[in-house]
């Protein structure tokens, strides 16, 4: 019996390709498609996932209120080390000191490579849990240790094994390989990190004067992680941690300093804060793409079952036949259940053969590493549940409905399907249609955002600006060496220094007087130090009075500010007067405000600009920027620039960035969202079509008889077409007067998070609707036509 | 006897007037009977014939048959008593498009979960004694008018009905396929199948053993 079935099934699906074809492909698109956001969702809630005690691993942060807005930072002092350990070692089973990340060159002999990594105290490889490859987790007591991952071992050492040989950092420190580690997953938060260096030699070459200040509260550039003690609650432990910093302090705390664990569950998903407080972060990007997977999965659905029981009404016939040779309802029933399972069961094959082929392409565009779970029981229960759900359903309409006919009726040939039958599909391709046009508005305005964003001035001229990390020692001293041979070269056009990039803030600086500062004002600038020629060399704007220059010895103690910064600190004509620092340290000597510029981006495109403070630099590290000759080919311009750098660094690799493609990555991360919805909101147009198509062809071929008579009556082609495309108009219409509003609703909220935003056009809403109406007009139009020149003898004689 | 109507009335309610489809109508079939229907359209060929084969109601009289109330059965009894002693023959054939001719005569045998072994018997005999072998693989539109009606009338033989209830079946058909046809019923009834058929044709009534007329729902005596 059921072979019998199965196979009716088959010829049915094979008798009518085109039916066959959209029905099954577009149910498999939205299974795959909603397979691929189930994966990566999932693969998003394993993040860090995989560290055995992630429950007991958090971050140590800090709240700060800076002019009643509440900052959260995870740069810490490094005197609160000294605090945990010596007052809070019951608390913690483990405490790491850690650096941000930060790049070094490490070299072996002539081989030098730029590597990423950290500088973090012994228990790190603990903590991390790292999987040794070679040596062991005690490998960081030296302070001349350094641990590798196994690219980067590989790379340098080739197949010879690493362990007790010793590499160079930055052309100046001899370190000792201790141990190798497997790379670290790509969605682990410590991803990325090639080497591990003790914290010690850190402290030695960077921080030297402030080794062994175990008091010292007021530099903040240090990371602390913790591993918590097993039966340690995370909320008692924050309440005995919270004043720590504040109470220490021995000026007083003018910032409320708060200290607080942050939890590792909560590090990938949870990480945006705002004024002090979790407000979300990537979940909400979980949730948004868990929302379009749902809802292209009903769309596909919907198409599927509409499908399904539009075809099932020529299928009446057949029931009346079986039932007058004696099949039970009951048989019915099964055969129509069984049929629609066939049907589900293998788009799901092809679905899962469509996710197989894409997945490369998924993982580049969301950067990821998300593989099929053959072995996760998780992932076939749900798959098992859903094609059974989507089997009962579209199958259940024929197989409820059609099996309760009176045979007679049908075998007549009087058999009509009501009003009735229409109506419920009606609603479903509405439903599809207004899912559809509100993806589209939706994706229409992320992506003027981001123009919008993109076309912000950014206050430098960064057409053929490259820049070239200077981190290394041997820069030092070297600047206006290397600067002559480059601008002599006439490859470089202008040149310049600064401690960071130039449209970043890598650093923040308080503790300032100037006159005029209101009472309780608690300032904070953003901070870097730049050359001569920086100003110039990048293009940033003068406002008011003059960049540095060579002409004014004093100008090693000058300031220039941006425009935010003098409305931020409210003083008026502001060139020529005076900040002092008010603790000891580099700001204790007055700065000279020589010049203020106008806004550079230093936040985010979305963000409004900081109040900075460029002071002059004597130092190294940072970048050099150079502007390339204009005339000259850029590769060419490149080819010079390599060839002076390496007669002047031979031992150091030659690597640079253009500034305009360092900026473009700040949008990355939206951008990888827009392309992602951007695919999305195309695979859910597709399979609406798709179902618009099917139906269109159905109801042509329904209405066959109908258009045979009016054509005989004197119909032309234009009439009939008009007859049978409006309802379908008049259906997509209503979908438009939905969306419409819907979409606005969810995007104004959307847009209300960026600081810097787009108005929502009108003409995103036009351009949603038209596209909508002209798609429906397209697809249903190529079925009307095709019914409406058919030749009516053929149409009436059938009947 | 095989079935026996008493007082049959059925009727439909058209914009509050009754219209009667069949009237008083009262018939006794006994076993071996071959009978042919005649009447005018609308006379209520049809839908005695689907009264007779439980495919439709009426609203008021007795259904005995073999000595069994219908009007009285519930829905799943009456399908399981035509399940078991009806065959229908149709106009328009009626054959299941995506099967071919082996599995559309076979379907009823699925239906009375028969044994496979003895469905491709029976299915076999039937093949053979229409003389389709050849033609068993075949789906119906590949086949003739004539043929399909074979085919026809093999399925609702296979299940060896005591009855045969025949719609106008060489209605679609040219005379020689219909002389066949109307052929093959008179055998059919001479090896004791009971039949019923509705026509048209003076010359396929006389293949009966007796007529019954009809006129506007109810039995024509003229």
């Amino acid at each position: 019996m059921i072979r019998n079935y199965i196979k009716i099934a088959f010829r049915n699906l094979k008798k009518n390709k085109v039916y066959s074809f959209i029905n099954i492909f577009g149910l498999a698109l939205g299974l795959a498609v909603t397979m691929i956001i189930g994966l990566w969702i999932v693969d998003e809630f394993n993040y860090n996932d995989h560290f055995e005690s992630k429950d007991q691993i958090a971050q140590v942060m800090q709240n700060q209120t800076i002019n009643g807005s509440v900052e959260t930072n995870e740069g810490l002092p490094l005197a609160l080390e000294f605090q945990l350990r010596d007052h809070f070692g019951d608390a913690f089973e483990s405490i790491v000191m850690s650096s941000r990340p930060d790049e070094r060159y490490l070299s072996l002999k002539d081989k030098v490579i730029s590597s990423s990594g950290r500088f973090m105290q012994v228990d790190a490889p603990d903590l991390l849990e790292l999987d040794m490859l070679e040596g062991t987790r005690k490998g960081l007591k030296e302070t001349n240790a350094i641990l590798l991952s196994e690219t980067t071992a590989q790379t340098l050492f080739g197949s010879e094994s690493p362990l007790g040989k010793s590499i160079v950092s930055d052309n100046e420190h001899t370190m000792v390989v201790t141990g190798i580690y497997k790379d670290i997953y790509k969605n682990n938060s410590f991803n990325g990190m090639h080497f591990i260096m003790p914290f010690k030699h850190w402290m030695s070459t960077r921080w030297g004067w402030l080794e062994n200040q175990d008091s010292n509260w007021s530099y903040n550039p240090f990371f602390i992680y913790v591993k918590f003690s097993e039966n340690a609650d995370l909320a008692a432990v924050n309440a005995r941690i919270v004043n720590l910093k504040k109470d220490n302090l021995p000026v007083g705390d003018v910032f409320n300093s708060q200290l607080f664990l942050f939890p590792m569950a909560d590090w990938y998903l949870h990480s945006n804060f705002e004024n002090g407080k979790q407000v979300g972060g990537r979940i909400e990007n979980v949730w948004l793409f868990g929302i379009i997977g749902l809802f292209v999965l009903l769309l596909a659905s919907i198409n599927f079952m509409n499908l399904s029981t539009a075809r099932s009404e020529k299928r009446a016939l057949e029931v009346g036949i079986r039932k007058s040779i004696g099949s039970t309802r009951r048989q019915l029933i099964y055969q129509f259940l069984s049929e629609s399972f066939l049907v589900v069961l293998v788009a799901f094959i092809l679905a899962i053969g469509l996710v197989l082929v894409s997945l490369p392409a998924f993982n580049t565009i969301a950067g990821k590493d998300v593989i099929f779970p053959w072995s996760s029981s998780l992932f076939w229960m749900v798959s098992l549940g859903f094609i059974g759900f989507t089997a009962l359903v579209s199958g259940s309409y024929p197989a409820l409905y059609l099996s309760s006919f009176k045979p007679i009726k049908v075998l007549k040939g009087t058999f009509k399907m009501g009003k009735f039958a229409a109506l419920p599909r009606k609603v479903l391709v509405v439903t599809q249609f207004t899912v559809s046009i509100a993806l589209i508005i939706g994706t229409l305005i992320v992506k003027d955002q981001i123009d919008y964003s993109k076309n912000r001035p950014v206050g430098i001229n960064s057409a053929q600006l490259i820049q070239l990390p200077t981190s290394s020692q041997d820069f030092s001293g070297k600047y206006d060496l290397i600067r002559n041979a480059f601008l002599s070269s006439g490859s470089v056009a202008k040149m310049g220094w600064g401690t960071s990039p130039a449209t970043s803030i890598w650093n923040y600086s308080s503790g300032f007087e100037w006159d005029g500062k209101p009472v309780d004002f608690n300032e904070s600038f953003a901070q870097m130090a730049i050359s001569f020629d920086y100003i110039d060399a990048v293009g940033m704007k003068i406002i008011e009075g003059r960049s540095f220059s060579r002409d004014f010895a004093t100008d090693s103690n000058a300031v220039v500010l941006n425009k935010t910064a003098v409305d931020y600190m409210g003083i008026k004509n502001p060139v020529g007067k005076y900040i002092r620092g008010t603790a000891a340290g580099p700001n204790d000597v007055p700065m000279q405000i020589v010049g203020v510029v106008e806004d550079v981006i230093n936040e985010s495109a979305y963000e409004p600009v900081s109040p900075q403070m460029y002071q002059f630099g004597h130092g190294t590290g940072g970048f050099y920027y150079l502007r390339l000759n204009p005339n000259q080919a850029t590769s060419k311009s490149l080819a010079s620039v390599e060839k002076i750098f390496k007669t002047n660094f031979p031992n150091l690799p030659f690597s640079y960035d253009f500034v305009d493609e360092e900026y473009a990555q700040t949008f990355a991360a939206e951008e990888r969202i827009a392309s992602l919805a951007k695919v999305f909101t195309l695979l859910a147009i597709l399979i609406s079509c798709l179902g618009l198509f099917g139906l269109a062809s159905f109801m042509a071929e329904q209405r066959k008889k109908e258009i045979g008579v009016r054509k005989v009556l004197g119909a032309t082609v234009t009439n009939l077409w008009l007859l049978l495309s409006k309802d379908f108009i008049l259906l997509i219409a209503i979908s438009i007067c939905i969306a419409a509003p819907l979409a606005y609703y969810f995007m104004s909220d959307w847009i209300e998070k960026f600081f810097y935003r787009t108005d929502i056009s009108i003409g995103v809403f036009l351009i949603a609707g038209l596209g909508a109406l002209l798609l429906t007009v397209i697809t249903v139009s190529f079925q009307a036509i095709k019914a409406a020149i058919a030749n009516p003898v053929k149409s009436l004689r059938t009947e | 006897m095989l079935l026996e109507l008493n007082n049959i009335f059925k009727w439909v309610n058209q914009g509050g007037n009754r219209v009667f489809l069949l009237k008083d109508l009262n018939l006794e079939v006994e076993e071996g009977e071959f009978i042919s229907i005649m009447g005018p359209s609308g006379s209520g060929k049809s839908t005695l014939l689907n009264v007779i084969g439980m495919l439709d109601g009426f609203q008021e009289g007795e259904y005995k048959f073999l000595d069994e109330s219908v009007h009285a059965m519930k829905e799943k009894n009456r399908s399981k008593l035509y399940k078991e002693y009806i065959g229908f023959v149709f106009q328009a054939y009626h054959l299941i498009d995506e099967l071919t001719v082996y599995e559309n005569i076979e379907t009823p045998l699925l239906y009375k979960n028969i044994k496979s072994a003895e469905r491709k018997a029976l299915v076999a005999d039937m093949l053979d004694r229409f003389n389709i072998v050849g033609k068993k693989d075949l789906f119906p539109a590949q086949l003739s008018g004539g043929q399909q009606q074979l085919v026809g009338i093999a399925r609702a033989l296979v299940a060896k009905p005591k009855l045969i209830l025949a719609d106008e079946p060489t209605g679609n058909l040219n005379s020689n396929q219909g002389e066949e046809i109307m052929q093959l019923f008179k055998e059919l009834n001479q090896e004791g199948v009971t039949i019923i058929q509705a026509t048209h044709s003076e010359t396929n009534a006389a293949y009966g053993s007796r007529t019954l007329h009809l006129l506007d729902g109810r039995r024509d005596h003229k």
